[in-house]
């Protein structure tokens, strides 16, 4: 029965699906490594083997090697950023408050909008006379004002807060319902035998929020590595080339005709992207199998 | 008795500082939701109070000055086919993967699985849609958007497909049927929520979109909202009120399959949470 029961699930149901993904995820990402290594370009008709020639410019441009940074501190900021505070607005939204289903909402809602639509609203709040800053100089805090999106040493900052702002929501709703599903049986027993609410979160919480923790981590941070439309929106990679990342190089050597630099680049994120990710993802199927 | 005032007023304390933090996300929101209807003086003030007078005529001018009736129609198709030709296929790829537990089936998912990692690679992307000679075509897109949802939709429906006892297909291919009847009449009804929570994270995913008509749609008659958003928020710069009533627009079909599809969204957030 086992043996004739498995020949009937025939895979020519797995066809569709994998033609679709194979023909316009892989085989773009396969042949991405030989164009990698050649001077295609827009306005060519030939395409030679340059060798390394992409990656030694790559490696040897100032500003691919600051977008290369940049991506690395929003990467971080963000998934950082992003995990603390959803943590702790999940732990707060998952108590006995009045106004709970409200406050989710609120919190959980720009996350569904366009990266567009934030981008272009916080545009003119974060203007030297905007309203980030007047509220500052309300509050008594004028020093803290900062010409957000034009000062070179922040403005990268600046696009990983407005990404924060946006998204921590997601990862919120992530973190509450794995808060859900941990047992209330085990704070009772905490209470009972004397641990304070920050042991209880340290030895209960965290503990069995972990699955929540790893999908969150790995969800932030290849979302991170692969950012592109808040610095397109917010400030093209300026001023200058300040605040450019991977993802605005490669719109930007693709825009000059640069293919097969821009392509090179594209390879490289993806190495790095997939050295990063695959011991989280190693870590996170040998859990399950422990399971 | 005291522990529990105390616990009371821990709360309070609690929710009147997230009822101040939660300024923060709605200010902003208002800001665009209030200047929408101002007039191009009154809202470059940018500050966050009620229009002196509504004027919904912002909403007919964006729509004839920034042809945002093509552009919401152009996204309802990109959007629509390419969310069902992925509900389609992935969930009956999952279905063959979950069901055959065998070497091959968990390498082919672990195949599916990189593509949730792996960033797209996009020139040699538009190479690819260039040999087969549909460059810049909508249909392009929609095939685009299918493959980078792959991933994501099949880790969604093989979790839920393994929860579904293999003795209702066995009883089924036993009376005889095959296996195309099986997976539609019996798989298909059984999985109706898990369809829409991907209907709805692939729909938001790909409403919300910039970057692949920025790359793909060369021709402006087939621009989505937010590129064309984007396009008329560099040609009406000074225009905030226009710009405004634009963003709302683009935002209107997400924050309403928000409120009525809810608990599909907390479903599939739920199946990421607590499976990892």
């Amino acid at each position: 029965m086992l043996k004739r029961s498995k020949s009937m699930y025939a895979y020519y149901l797995v066809w569709p699906a994998l033609l679709i993904y194979s023909v316009f995820f892989v085989v773009p990402a396969i042949i991405g490594f030989y164009y990698s290594f050649t001077d295609w370009r827009l306005d060519r008709d030939t395409i030679t083997y340059i060798g390394w020639d992409n990656f030694k410019r790559i490696f040897s441009d100032e500003t691919l090697l600051l977008a290369m940074k940049n991506t690395l501190i929003f990467a971080i900021v963000t998934v950082i950023g992003k995990n603390v505070l959803a943590i702790a607005l999940a732990v707060a939204l998952n108590m006995r408050l009045k106004t709970r289903n409200f406050l989710r909402a609120i919190f959980y809602s720009p996350s569904i909008l366009s990266v567009l639509v934030i981008s272009i609203v916080f545009t003119p709040m974060l203007r030297t006379e905007g309203m980030i800053n007047r509220m500052f100089e309300t509050i008594g805090l004028g020093s803290f004002s900062q010409a957000w999106l034009t000062d070179p040493s922040i403005v990268i900052w600046t696009v990983a807060a407005v990404s924060i702002w946006q998204h921590t929501g997601f990862q919120m709703a992530i973190y509450l319902a794995g808060l859900q599903s941990i047992s209330k049986e085990y704070y009772e027993a905490a209470t009972i035998d004397g641990a304070g609410l920050w042991k209880s979160f340290i030895h209960i919480t965290l503990p069995l929020l972990l699955p929540a923790i790893n999908i969150n981590l790995m969800l932030t941070l290849i979302g991170g590595l692969k950012v592109f439309s808040e610095v397109f929106v917010l400030t093209g990679g300026g001023p200058g080339n300040a605040s450019q990342v991977v993802g605005t190089i490669i719109l930007r050597a693709f825009g000059e005709g640069s293919w097969g630099l821009g392509t090179a680049i594209n390879t490289l994120l993806f190495i790095i992207v997939t050295i990063i990710s695959i011991p989280l993802l190693i870590f996170m199927r040998r859990k399950e199998v422990a399971e | 008795m005291i522990f529990k005032r105390k616990l009371a007023l821990r709360n309070y304390a609690v929710e009147i500082f997230l009822l101040i933090a939660s300024l923060a996300i709605i200010l902003p929101l208002l800001m665009m939701i209030f200047g929408s209807f101002m007039t191009s003086a009154e809202v470059t003030k940018f500050t966050i109070r009620l229009p002196d007078k509504w004027l919904f005529s912002n909403y007919v001018k964006v729509f004839q000055e920034g042809g945002l009736g093509r552009a919401f129609l152009n996204g309802i198709v990109i959007t629509g086919v390419s969310s069902i030709l992925n509900i389609v296929t992935s969930s009956a790829a999952a279905f063959i993967l979950a069901r055959r537990e065998s070497k091959l089936s968990s390498y082919l998912y672990l195949f599916f699985f990189m593509g949730l990692i792996a960033p797209m690679s996009t020139i040699t992307t538009i190479r690819v849609v260039q040999w087969m000679g549909f460059y810049g075509s909508v249909t392009s897109v929609i095939f685009i958007y299918a493959a980078l949802n792959t991933a994501f939709s099949m880790f969604l429906y093989s979790g839920f497909i393994k929860s579904i006892p293999k003795v209702l297909d066995e009883v089924a291919f036993l009376e005889g049927a095959n296996l195309f009847s099986v997976f539609f009449r019996i798989i298909t009804p059984l999985i109706v929520p898990v369809n829409a929570t991907v209907a709805i994270m692939v729909f938001m995913s790909v409403w919300n979109d910039i970057t692949i008509p920025l790359y793909f749609l060369t021709d402006s008659s087939t621009w989505t909202m937010p590129l064309s958003v984007y396009n008329f928020y560099g040609k009406y710069s000074r225009d905030w009120n226009l710009i405004f009533a634009d963003l709302v627009m683009t935002s209107l079909p997400v924050l309403i399959l928000y409120l009525f599809a809810q608990k599909y969204i907390v479903s599939g957030l739920t199946a990421g949470a607590v499976k990892g």
